[in-house]
């Protein structure tokens, strides 16, 4: 091998780290650092929606979502914000909690011994992959008020003698948003509670069994020590990713009947694109970014020790 | 008589329930998992198994009352009339194209950059690691005023192209976005499955770096690469808030937002939706029942280890 080539090898050896970690980064800059700074910048602003200029107002946006005044009087918090995170937190809340109950229940039936669990598997995760739009408009044609497959079952067989108009109450649109939630996530809580029971000593089940220990009891003292990682990263996950999610609410009901239906993601959508308030919209995406980064300080702080 | 009680003597027996080898109390419990697993199974099914008939039904049998909950007259011209009547064949183009554009780029970039994460202690390892996990838990939905803006004017390449804004390049730079930082994390974590030894090995036998990399340690991460592909395909061939508000015209506009558009201010298609939504549904159908064990593999890589 000639002493050029020798030394090409050694220099692009030497540039190994450089050049493999190198472009990611710029990438990331690009793509990450910059339009998350921008929308800091962004939400300082406020654009003129006539003719597109741009004026620099401070923390106004923040103020005007936040908070309501008229004529420079403070009057409290803002109707719509109150409202709005009302919203959010019943629907986060209960779509969270009633799919971790469920995705536990069937990741311990998953985690037994039986034949074929790997069909079950399968069939199990599938909600999960689809598209989130196909999921939401399939479920608002099982909710359907006349044609629908719910109101189908439910008066062809006699049980109600009239059909449901689901999306025209809030209460009853809320749960249906809520249903379809919980259709689409619990695989995922599913999938990682399977993978964190699979940590778990299989002697020690066992063992908990010959000292005559109960169901609850194997569970409390034996699975769930070895579980709790596993659990703190499903409801991290599941919390962030519904706080954000648009999809399911924007094609089931687009923040509706009224406003009953309205979380922080279709609200900060309506904002900057359907009202054309950049500024506001990007406001309320700072909110939302510092919401998510609170959120998961406070699970890791309450429940864990080391983030991730 | 008896074939089918032996048949149903051997389904008993495969499925662990006959009572001659086992407690009868372990065979109840088994009896009871099916039959809730059974009864879960059926009940999420439903509803994807409702869509389903919808888009084999006439179109006007849809709205037909009493509901027929099973496929009456079965017709695929539903599907046919979607590709007719609508530019479906573009809307199919652009998602496979921002999908494996994305997903190339994300496994390309996650992969070698994975590799030096877990190697490599470099100046800088730890807060750019930290600031990818940190990427990671944006919220994208937060960032689509700043990314309509960029993608309106971009800079740099602004001169060069003018606007970004209905391009299927746009969608592919804002998917890299959430999924890059998700790829070089579960690459690192599936390298830091791959003993180091090897490495060494090939140090020994006298590869440089790269060819190490290439030859002994690249084709031993074949199945980190392929959940991470399979993951980061179906997060961009799924994704919608960004095409709704980045494209406005089949030139760009994925299979997402062309089921959403069967949605009308009062009036629905929905024997039309539903073929186009299991046309949708298909890859992520498809990647479930025969990927699901990298699915599996990438989600828990990418969450759960440390």
């Amino acid at each position: 091998m000639s002493t050029e080539k020798q030394s090409l090898r050694r220099t692009l050896d030497r540039l190994f780290v450089p050049l493999t970690v190198g472009p990611t980064m710029l990438w990331i800059a690009a793509v990450i650092v910059y339009p998350t700074l921008k929308l800091f910048w962004s939400s300082v602003f406020w654009t003129n929606p006539i003719n597109g200029q741009r004026e620099f107002v401070g923390l106004r946006n923040f103020q005007r979502l936040i908070f309501a005044e008229e004529g420079g009087a403070f009057l409290g918090l803002a109707p719509d914000f109150v409202s709005i995170t009302w919203h959010t937190i019943v629907y986060v809340g209960l779509s969270v909690s009633i799919s971790f109950a469920l995705g536990l229940g069937i990741a311990l039936l998953l985690d037994k011994d039986l034949k074929g669990r790997g069909w079950f598997r399968t069939a199990v995760i599938v909600p999960w992959i689809l598209p989130y739009v196909m999921s939401g408009l399939m479920w608002r044609w099982m909710f359907q008020s006349e044609y629908g497959a719910i109101n189908g079952l439910l008066t062809q067989s006699g049980l109600l003698s009239s059909k449901i108009a689901f999306f025209s109450d809030g209460t009853l649109a809320m749960m249906a948003l809520i249903i379809a939630d919980i259709w689409v996530f619990t695989p995922f809580i599913i999938i990682i509670l399977l993978a964190g029971l699979q940590n778990v000593p299989e002697q020690l089940y066992d063992a908990a069994e010959v000292d005559g220990a109960g169901r609850i009891s194997r569970f409390v003292n034996v699975t769930y020590p070895f579980l709790k990682p596993s659990i703190l990263v499903a409801l991290t996950i599941r919390i962030i990713f519904d706080i954000r999610a648009l999809d399911l609410v924007w094609v089931m009901t687009q923040g509706g009947p009224g406003k009953s239906t309205e979380v922080w993601a279709s609200w900060l959508y309506r904002t900057a694109q359907v009202f054309n308030r950049p500024g506001e919209g990007a406001a309320l995406g700072v909110v939302l970014l510092a919401v998510t980064f609170m959120i998961v300080a406070v699970l890791y702080n309450v429940f864990g020790d080391s983030p991730y | 008589m008896s074939t089918n009680q032996s048949t149903l003597g051997q389904l008993i027996a495969a499925l662990g329930l006959d009572t001659d080898n086992e407690w009868p109390h372990v065979v109840r419990e088994r009896l009871v998992a099916y039959g809730l697993l059974g009864l879960y199974v059926f009940v999420i099914w439903f509803p994807i198994y409702f869509i389903f008939i919808t888009s084999i039904k006439p179109s006007g049998a849809v709205l037909d009352i009493p509901i027929s909950f099973l496929p009456t007259q079965p017709t695929v011209s539903n599907y046919v009339e979607i590709f007719q009547n609508r530019p479906f064949e573009l809307y199919t183009l652009n998602s496979l194209i921002v999908a494996s554009t994305t997903t190339l780029i994300c496994v390309t970039l996650g992969t070698v950059t994975g590799y030096s994460f877990s190697r490599y202690d470099f100046v800088g390892n730890k807060a750019l690691l930290l600031s990818i996990v940190g990427a990671r838990m944006i919220p994208p939905i937060a960032l689509i005023v700043p990314f309509f803006t960029i993608m309106s004017n971009p800079p740099l390449i602004g001169g060069l192209t003018g606007s970004l804004y209905d391009t299927r390049i746009a969608l592919i730079l804002t998917y890299t976005f959430f999924n890059l930082p998700f790829a070089v994390w579960i690459m690192k974590n599936y390298f830091d499955g791959v003993p180091e030894s090897l490495d060494e090995q090939a140090r020994i036998d006298g590869c440089s770096r790269w060819e190490g990399f290439v030859k002994i340690i690249l084709p031993m991460a074949k199945p980190g690469i392929a959940a991470t592909a399979i993951l980061a395909f179906i997060f961009s061939w799924n994704e919608f808030v960004f095409a709704l508000v980045l494209t406005s015209s089949e030139q760009a506009q994925t299979l997402p937002i062309a089921v959403s558009l069967f949605v009308a201010d009062d009036f629905v298609d929905w024997a039309h939706l539903a073929a186009g939504g299991m046309i949708a549904a298909l890859p992520g159908i498809l990647f479930g029942l025969f990927f699901q064990q990298y699915i599996v593999s990438g989600l828990t890589q990418g969450a759960v280890k440390e």
